[in-house]
């Protein structure tokens, strides 16, 4: 469904006016997502997790390696408040969210009501995005991604956040679309959850990949440099 | 994405932002009117009470440059900064780019729509009767409407490469405003300069026909507006290919921006 071969992926930061400097992000990473998979990434922050994503959904692309993905597959990433404009309604961010993934707009609209529903959001779903709490941001952003069908669903962070009783409801309703043929790649610090819906798992750390396999093995190795540091 | 899929959600995105832009002020959609007139009546002031300007009609001479001006300048430095202002939606979605200068602008017409009534309005109070003739604005608006596009979209994308762009498009909005004949009339100037300011300025020569036609109640000339409207449309595929040919370059550049 989606392959990875030998992606690296590095670019210029500005640090200030006349200094730039090169940040690498990935070096030289291979991996294979089978149709059905759900394969969960793991490693600290910055360690090149959300690029990988964004190479994945083809938002930009690796300086070196190839990404495979199944002709036509649709794919989407959802991520925690990005992607809203603050000045629109959750309403009209869910709408145009939803039109993005390329879904009609009469169908869009006619989604909205679920939505709106699933988000709990009551009335605020009308108020402007710029009002939200990071909370009812992650709750719109899981709402408009999760109830739109696509081939591939990239998660980064979203089921992190918000309160406990919307996690639950969220990964349920994951667990749910999880049952079919829907592929997912899943970015957590939650490990509870990564050993809930994965069948299986990877470890990156400083763009490489350090280990994959089972969740529970994955996530043992990971955890070892924090219990006895080098 | 199919392309009547892409115009909906250009339009969808334009309506929601006139709609949320509205909300936000308290004058709401009378902004729509009152900031181009806001200009008008800051020339106004300038060229017709402090520097006694002779000319018949001025009001009604500068509304027909002004408006139009207007109507490119705004739409122009609000779609250079387009994409990267998107930079939430850009780095989730694998959309093209030129959606984003395209909805800036499509705001700008309906916008636009509401000052051309307004000036249409002023025109038959001041006792300028509508004629046939008036039909020409139709292809003067559609080629003023497609220069706009073909400097958005390369402007967009210059200010994504490199963000101090968004300076250099500023300072020439305003070398344009002097240089167009917005608060003075080409056709005052002797003749060998009137045609190089009209043939080397495509806005001078665009506002100059809106002038024509709707002051002189002459037809423009038709085959300078179809060359005008022929190299804006040429730009503005040019522009589409650019921006979808370095999409994912833009991306990158805005997600690190």
């Amino acid at each position: 469904m989606l392959e990875l071969v030998g992606v690296s992926h590095h670019y210029m930061a500005r640090k200030s006016s006349f200094d730039h400097g090169l940040h690498h992000v990935l070096d030289n990473v291979s991996l294979r997502v089978m149709p059905g998979d759900t394969l969960g990434i793991v490693g600290r922050n910055g360690a090149g997790k959300t690029t990988m994503l964004r190479l994945m959904a083809g938002i930009i692309e690796p300086r070196q390696g190839v990404i495979r993905r199944r002709a036509g597959a649709s794919c989407a990433l959802l991520s925690l408040g990005l992607g809203f404009q603050d000045s629109l309604s959750g309403r009209d961010n869910a709408l145009i969210s939803a039109m993005l993934q390329g879904v009609s707009k009469r169908d869009a609209l006619a989604s909205l009501d679920a939505i709106r529903e699933f988000t709990e959001l009551g009335d605020s779903f009308e108020e402007p995005v710029k009002t939200y709490s990071s909370g009812m941001r992650a709750r719109l952003g899981f709402a408009s991604g999760l109830l739109t069908r696509v081939d591939i669903l990239l998660i980064d962070e979203v089921l992190s956040v918000g309160d406990a009783q919307f996690r639950d409801k969220a990964l349920a309703a994951m667990q749910q679309r999880l049952g079919g043929e829907q592929t997912v790649v899943f970015v957590s610090h939650a490990e509870g959850q990564l050993k809930a819906l994965c069948d299986r798992a990877v470890w990156i750390e400083q763009g490489q990949l350090r280990a994959e396999g089972s969740p529970e093995e994955v996530i043992a190795l990971y955890r070892q440099p924090v219990a006895a540091p080098r | 994405m199919t392309l009547s899929q892409y115009a909906t959600l250009m339009d969808t995105m334009a309506r929601l932002s006139l709609k949320a832009d509205a909300s936000r002020y308290f004058f709401g959609y009378v902004w729509w009117v009152l900031e181009p007139l806001l200009y008008v009546l800051v020339f106004y002031v300038v060229f017709e009470l402090i520097l006694q300007n002779r000319k018949e009609d001025f009001v009604v001479f500068l509304m027909c440059g002004q408006l139009a001006f207007v109507w490119f300048s705004k739409s122009l430095n609000q779609a250079a900064r387009s994409i990267l202002g998107s930079k939430g939606l850009v780095g989730r979605v694998d959309i093209p780019k030129s959606l984003f200068p395209l909805a800036t602008i499509q705001e700008g017409l309906y916008k636009q729509a509401a000052v051309f009534l307004l000036l249409f309005a002023v025109l038959l109070a001041k006792g300028y009767a509508p004629s046939l003739l008036w039909g020409w604005l139709l292809p003067v608006m559609l080629v003023n409407y497609l220069l706009i596009v073909a400097c958005s979209l390369f402007a967009a994308y210059l200010v994504c490469w490199v963000f101090d762009f968004h300076v250099f498009i500023s300072m020439a909005t305003i070398f344009l405003m002097f240089t167009s004949g917005v608060f003075w009339d080409p056709r005052d100037l002797d003749p060998a300069m009137t045609h190089w300011v009209l043939t080397l300025n495509p806005l001078a020569f665009l506002l100059d026909a809106y002038r024509q036609i709707l002051l002189a109640g002459v037809a423009p000339d038709a085959v300078h507006l179809a060359i005008v409207g022929s190299i804006a449309l040429l730009v503005a595929l040019a522009g589409l290919a650019v921006l979808r040919r370095h999409s994912r370059f833009i991306a990158l550049r805005v997600i690190t921006s």
